[in-house]
């Protein structure tokens, strides 16, 4: 069970370092549970791309006597990932009210965000060398593998425009979200390039803030302050070829076993899903995870999101706050968060009328590292 | 010149002595398993009695992008074409595809292995031009 959501602020939002933004996600979530801090008997941290955060955060929360605390990095799929291993500690009387934590604090207000993804690598070694052969950076590495799937398909910009204008609509109906205005796909088309073939359209935000969820057992659950939303089914798959020959490159990531394999353990299919919230690092990520999902054949992402199915109109409930690209960037606690809001039918004007199997999907490093929730209602749990 | 600037470490010294001396080095174990420079063991049979072997330069065009960024160190901006290429002992390599209109291409175009320095003072980085240019 998911029984408490922390959000900070978030976006724009300067002063606090990481590690004071994660303490204060997990007050809002314990306080959104109606639980007392001293509840909290379980503490999994995560990290951004500054990092700051580390199990010393249970010290900055004055946390005693903890039964579970552990640090977690998959990247983009350690929200999910931490949801799993504190359901799994709770179902194992190891822990009975676990706290899941991300934040990070990239944006400073002198620089630009470009600054931030693309500049790590040392100019010695093996790193050095990638980066003086000019490739730098998340958005270069994800480039060649939309670039893959558009030769090997028959993908266009204009398709993964077709994303990137449907999460800006559903934006606008989520105040958290730090883009806002309409755009069209003419926009998408006219904004620059970041790396061919991404728009600046095309990519995901970066945000300051944290977020936190609370995971407890359905009878601790019972009588808090929130609607209770079910962790029904979960799964991770990392296929292991990072920076290494991958015949599927760009055409197949983890999420074609994960999601299968967490559906199933939720008694659940995709057509059974009423909402989805996507890791979508860029608009391409979304359209590989759809078709890796099986919500459209492999290879008919495109077709697939150009067809009127995305935006609040569409018969996708697809990343309803906005997500990463519109919403905010929180790693994978974007598309945890939103899903949170929409499983409790707390999501206002962009609010799902069914939403009791919400499906969430985390990625990281460049599509090598994948994990998969399944979340219900009372409803959806039965 | 559109490389950047890269220095040799320990773990990359023979392999920058090969692209001196226009080479491009993959690792190879005594059953004849090629793995890319970078691996530390066989990552076919996980053997670690690597010895450095030298590719044949030529590849196959598996994905490409355009960058309007700068390369490390270069000045001014230029717009960069990245690729990831086959070799034919089968290891993938990142690099740039230089003198190409993106137009040309398509996935499995032959492409050969050039070396190109920043300047004198730092290592020799392989490149991919068109094969039959």
């Amino acid at each position: 069970m998911i029984a408490g959501l922390g959000m900070t602020s978030l976006g724009k939002v300067y002063g606090p370092t990481p590690a004071q933004f994660a303490a204060q996600a997990v007050r809002l979530a314990v306080a959104d549970a109606g639980l007392q801090l001293s509840d909290v008997d379980g503490l999994l941290t995560s990290s951004g791309v500054t990092g700051g955060i580390s199990i010393d955060l249970q010290r900055d929360l004055g946390l005693t006597d903890l039964r579970l605390l552990s640090h977690m990095q998959a990247y983009g799929s350690t929200a999910g990932a931490m949801v799993q291993f504190a359901s799994m500690a709770v179902m194992s009387g190891m822990a009975t009210t676990v706290a899941c934590v991300f934040a990070d604090s990239p944006l400073r207000p002198e620089r630009g965000a470009s600054a931030i993804y693309g500049t790590r690598h040392a100019p010695a070694g093996w790193w050095g060398l990638l980066g003086a052969s000019g490739v730098i950076g998340a958005n270069t590495m994800y480039a060649l593998a939309a670039r893959r799937h558009m030769e090997r398909y028959g993908t266009t910009s204009e398709q993964f425009g077709h994303i990137a204008v449907a999460q800006r609509a559903w934006a606008a109906l989520n105040p958290a979200a730090q883009m806002r205005a309409p755009i069209t796909l003419a926009d998408h088309q006219a904004s620059r390039w970041i790396v061919e073939p991404f728009h600046l359209l095309d990519c995901c935000l970066v945000s300051n803030g944290g977020i936190a969820v609370i995971v407890t057992s359905a009878e601790r659950a019972a009588g808090l302050a929130q609607p209770a939303v079910h962790v029904l089914g979960w799964a991770q798959a990392h296929p292991g070829r990072y920076q290494r020959r991958n015949p599927d490159f760009g055409l197949q990531s983890g999420a074609a076993t994960s999601g299968p394999a967490a559906l199933q353990m939720a008694g659940t299919g995709v057509s059974d899903v009423d909402v989805l919230e996507l890791y979508d690092c860029y608009t391409f990520t979304v359209l590989l995870t759809l078709e890796d999902y099986g919500f459209c054949p492999k290879g008919e992402g495109g077709p697939f999101v150009a067809s009127g199915v995305l935006g609040p109109g569409g018969k996708l409930r697809l990343n309803t706050g906005g997500g990463q690209l519109s919403g905010y960037y929180m790693w994978g606690m974007t598309p945890l968060s939103e899903a949170v809001i929409q499983a409790r039918g707390q999501g206002s004007d962009r609010q799902a009328e069914t939403h009791d199997i919400v499906l969430v999907s985390g990625n990281g490093g460049v599509l090598d590292h994948h994990s998969t929730l399944v979340l219900g209602t009372e409803a959806g749990a039965s | 010149m559109t490389v950047g600037p890269v220095m040799r470490d320990e773990s990359t010294a023979e392999f920058f002595d090969g692209t001196g001396a226009g080479q491009l080095l993959l690792r190879r174990c005594p059953v004849g398993h090629f793995s890319e420079s970078a691996a530390t063991q066989c990552t076919t049979c996980s053997c670690a009695e690597l010895t450095w072997t030298p590719a044949s330069g030529g590849a196959t065009l598996v994905s490409w992008a355009v960058t309007p960024g700068k390369a490390a160190g270069a000045e001014p901006p230029e717009s960069l074409m990245l690729v990831i290429a086959e070799l034919d002992e089968g290891p993938w390599w990142w690099s740039q595809l230089q003198n190409c209109d993106p137009q040309e291409l398509r996935v499995g175009r032959r492409l050969r292995v050039e070396f190109q320095r920043p300047d004198a003072d730092h290592e020799a980085v392989p490149v991919f031009v068109l094969a039959d240019s």
